[in-house]
Parts: C-alpha cells; sequence; structure tokens
C-alpha cells in the first residue's frame, strides 16, 4: 500500500485543524464580577414592606417587579415608610420562612398557581 | 346615536349601582347573597319556562332547510349533514350549527357595482369573530369553576393550564380574555362601520355587548390592574356552594361590580335575544328530518273530517244518479 502526497498533506491538515481546535478553543473563564454590596438593615420581622391588606392584594405585583428589576438594578426597594429592602425572594423568606406553609396554604385554597416555584425552590422542598 | 350611547350609559349607571351601594349605603348583604340567588332563580325559571313553551308548540310540518342529496335510492349517497334523515344526522347537524356556527361560515355579502353589477362575495369574519366570543366565554365561564370548588374539577384545571399557556405577566395572563375582548370589539365594530347593519341595529344589540365588555373589564381589573383579594371572594362563594347565606367577610368593591353585571346579564338572559341559547337546538329549519317522502307527518291540528270516496257517494245517490241520467260507474 502506498501513501500518496496528497493523503499526507490532507492527514496533516486535519492534524494541524484538531491542534487549533484545542489551542483556540474559548474557555469559560468568566470575568470576576464583584458582588453588589447592598446595605441591608437587619431583619425586623415587625413590620412587613407593606400594609396586610395592600400585600394580601399585590403581592404578586411587588414579586414580580423584584424578579424583573432585581437583577439589573441593584438598587434596593424603598417603601412607603422609607425603609430599605434587598430585592430579593430571601427578603420575603427571611420571616415569612417560619411558616412552611405560608405561601402554598393560601394559594392552594384559592386554586392560584404562581410560577415563583418554578425557578426557585419552594419552602416546602427546602430540607 | 341614540341607539348606541344609551345601552352605554345603561351599563356605566348600572355599574355605578353596586359600587354606591356597597362602598356608601354597605348593601354588601343585597348585592353578595340576595340579587345573585334571586337571579339565578330567574334565569333558571325564566330559561325553563322560554324553552316549554317552545317546545310544546306543535311543528306540523317538515320544513328543514337542505341543500344536500336527499335519501334516495341505495347508491346515492345521501348527504347526511345537509339533508338528515335520522336522528343521528339532525343531532350532528344542530351540533355542528352549536359548536361551529356551520350557517354563519356560508355567509356571504352582497355589493352592488357599477353596471350595475350585484356581486357576492364570502365573508368569513363574522363567523371568526362570532367563534371566538362564544368559545372564549366558554372557557372563561368553566374556568370559573375553581372559585366554586374547593378542590379544582380536572377539566377546569386542564382549561385553566391550557389558557395560561404563554406564561405572560403575573398573575398569568389568560389568552382566553385577550379574545373576547378582540372579539367584543370586532361585534361592535361591525354593527358601526356599515351603515346597512347599523340601520337594522337595535339598542337591545348593543346592550349585551357592552355588558359583557363591562363583566369582562372588571374581571381584567380585579385580576391584572387593581386587584383585589380573592380569599374572600372564594369563602363568600364556597359559603354560598354550602347553602348557608352568610356574609363572610370584606370583599373588595370591584368584586361586587362585576357580580352585579353578571346577575343583571343573568336576569336579562331569559327575556332577550340571548335565548338564542336555548332556541338554537329548536330552530326547525336545522332540527327537524327531511323525510317527508318515507313518513306521513299530519297536522296535529287538523279537525277530524269524514271523508267520504266516489265510490261510497255512488252507492248512496246511484237511484238518483240514474233518474237524473247522470253516468255511473257500477250499474
Amino acid at each position: 500500500m502506498k501513501i500518496t502526497t496528497r493523503e499526507v498533506v490532507f492527514g496533516l491538515l486535519i492534524l494541524v485543524a484538531l491542534v487549533a481546535l484545542r489551542v483556540f478553543w474559548p474557555t469559560v473563564k468568566a470575568e470576576k464580577i464583584p458582588s453588589p454590596t447592598v446595605k441591608v438593615t437587619a431583619i425586623d420581622s415587625t413590620a412587613c414592606i407593606a400594609p396586610t391588606e395592600y400585600m394580601r392584594s399585590h403581592h404578586m405585583q411587588l414579586l414580580n417587579e423584584w424578579r424583573n428589576t432585581g437583577a439589573r438594578d441593584n438598587r434596593p426597594y424603598v417603601n412607603a415608610a422609607g425603609k430599605k429592602f434587598q430585592k430579593s425572594l430571601d427578603t420575603c423568606l427571611g420571616c415569612h420562612s417560619n411558616n412552611t406553609y405560608f405561601c402554598i396554604s393560601c394559594h392552594q385554597y384559592a386554586n392560584a398557581k404562581p410560577n415563583c416555584w418554578n425557578c426557585h425552590l419552594s419552602p416546602l422542598d427546602k430540607p | 346615536m341614540k341607539k348606541v350611547w344609551l345601552p352605554l350609559l345603561m351599563t356605566g349607571i348600572l355599574c355605578l349601582i353596586p359600587y354606591v351601594g356597597v362602598q356608601y349605603g354597605g348593601l354588601g348583604y343585597l348585592f353578595a347573597i340576595i340579587i345573585p340567588c334571586a337571579s339565578l332563580v330567574i334565569l333558571i325559571a325564566g330559561f325553563a319556562i322560554r324553552m316549554v313553551n317552545w317546545l310544546i308548540r306543535p311543528v306540523p310540518f317538515r320544513i328543514p332547510t337542505t341543500c344536500g342529496q336527499e335519501k334516495s335510492l341505495d347508491w346515492i349517497r345521501q348527504d347526511k349533514l345537509e339533508s338528515p334523515s335520522r336522528l343521528s344526522h339532525v343531532v350532528g347537524r344542530v351540533l355542528g350549527e352549536v359548536l361551529f356556527f356551520r350557517s354563519l361560515f356560508r355567509n356571504t355579502k352582497a355589493e352592488l357595482y357599477a353596471g350595475p353589477k350585484l356581486v357576492y362575495g364570502s365573508t368569513k369574519w363574522l363567523w371568526l369573530g362570532g367563534m371566538v366570543f362564544h368559545w372564549s366565554l366558554l372557557v372563561i365561564v368553566l374556568r370559573h369553576s375553581k372559585f366554586f370548588f374547593s378542590t379544582v374539577p380536572p377539566f377546569a384545571d386542564f382549561l385553566d393550564n391550557a389558557d395560561r399557556f404563554f406564561d405572560i405577566t403575573l398573575p398569568a395572563f389568560y389568552m382566553t380574555d385577550a379574545l373576547v375582548l378582540a372579539a367584543i370589539s370586532f361585534l361592535v365594530v361591525r354593527r358601526l362601520r356599515d351603515l346597512k347593519l347599523r340601520l337594522i341595529s337595535l339598542p337591545t344589540d348593543f346592550f349585551p355587548l357592552f355588558l359583557i365588555l363591562a363583566i369582562v373589564l372588571a374581571g381584567m381589573s380585579m385580576r391584572y390592574v387593581t386587584k383585589i383579594n380573592v380569599l374572600p371572594v372564594h369563602d363568600q362563594i364556597l359559603t354560598l356552594m354550602d347553602h348557608s347565606f352568610i356574609l363572610s367577610g370584606e370583599i373588595g368593591v370591584l368584586f361586587y361590580v362585576h357580580l352585579f353585571l353578571v346577575c343583571v346579564l343573568a336576569i336579562y338572559f331569559p327575556f332577550s335575544k340571548l335565548m338564542h341559547a336555548g332556541g338554537i337546538f329548536l330552530s326547525p329549519t336545522r332540527n327537524l328530518c327531511n323525510n317527508s317522502r318515507e313518513k306521513r307527518h299530519s297536522n296535529p291540528w287538523n279537525p277530524d273530517i269524514k271523508f267520504k270516496s266516489y265510490t261510497e257517494y255512488e252507492d248512496a245517490f246511484r237511484d238518483k244518479m240514474k233518474k237524473a241520467g247522470l253516468p255511473v260507474e257500477k250499474e
């Protein structure tokens, strides 16, 4: 069996391509972004972000707004009383996680299906 | 355009009645319990009375409108939907009408051009608008069953999930809400745009559209815009479903507006053109078999006439006929 020059050149080209792929393969070294430093006041669980009646009817609006702006804008949320809150579900759960069924009991009763737990870990699933 | 703004004004006033009554009059019990129950009774009784009234009317003649091959010899294929001859065909025909508006699908529009030339063209817009409107309303009504039961019936759960399929906004946007608004807008604009149609439209054509529009807007506002706390509403409905007529909690006033308008619609239903919901099942041009050739249908109110055949006549008068010189068949 005779190896032709063409086959040698072709083989070399493939070798070069493989080496080049290995060398220039994009690496997944993302830039290290300093985590946003938000000054959060110590948890004061005596009062919620807004009055209870408002929260009962409008909590989904607030959560939706936090979800949409929280990732892009690290300024804290300021409520009517001037208190600052970090826009995070953990802010809510900071107080409300003392009852595992805090979210689920009403939603189940009202047959409402929030999509929070599509991504977030539901308090029910937390170990 | 008095006949347009009058129903609009009526709808506005109807919206204000529960608002004032609950907000300033403290008439929560009246609007949450008495009126809904009364309207339900009126709806059911009124609907039943009108249906019975229609049902007991005899239908002496076969008057189906046909546009297909009638049942004939075995080797000629019958068009079973367009010229029904059996109960099953009729059921299919009426269901096609009720569920898919088949007649409306054949809707045509006549236009006069210079010449003069009269041209007929097919217009499917009314069919499409009507289909979207009615199906959306059906889905919306069935979806509401989640408020009436403590555990959602499976079909309602399925409809609910299908309806919020796109999963945009929080709470999830129901596509039927957008569809029904689009359809109502179309149906109103349709009556206003064409001069001929505007001429034949009555206040009673606009009123149900405006009323349903107001109901939809109030409902959507409760869900997406102004928001009300749904728990006391659910409480209230479950208490009513449990046959206890107690006012259970503080409910947002917008709910009373929504509920009152639904009650008005329910009361208005048996007295208005909305009875087409029941009437469509009884339309004789659709629900009768085209079987006059194979079965004799006699008019039930025909008087009982004693018929006399010629032979009997001759038997009675033979002698006299002979005397008078008239020809007789039997000597």
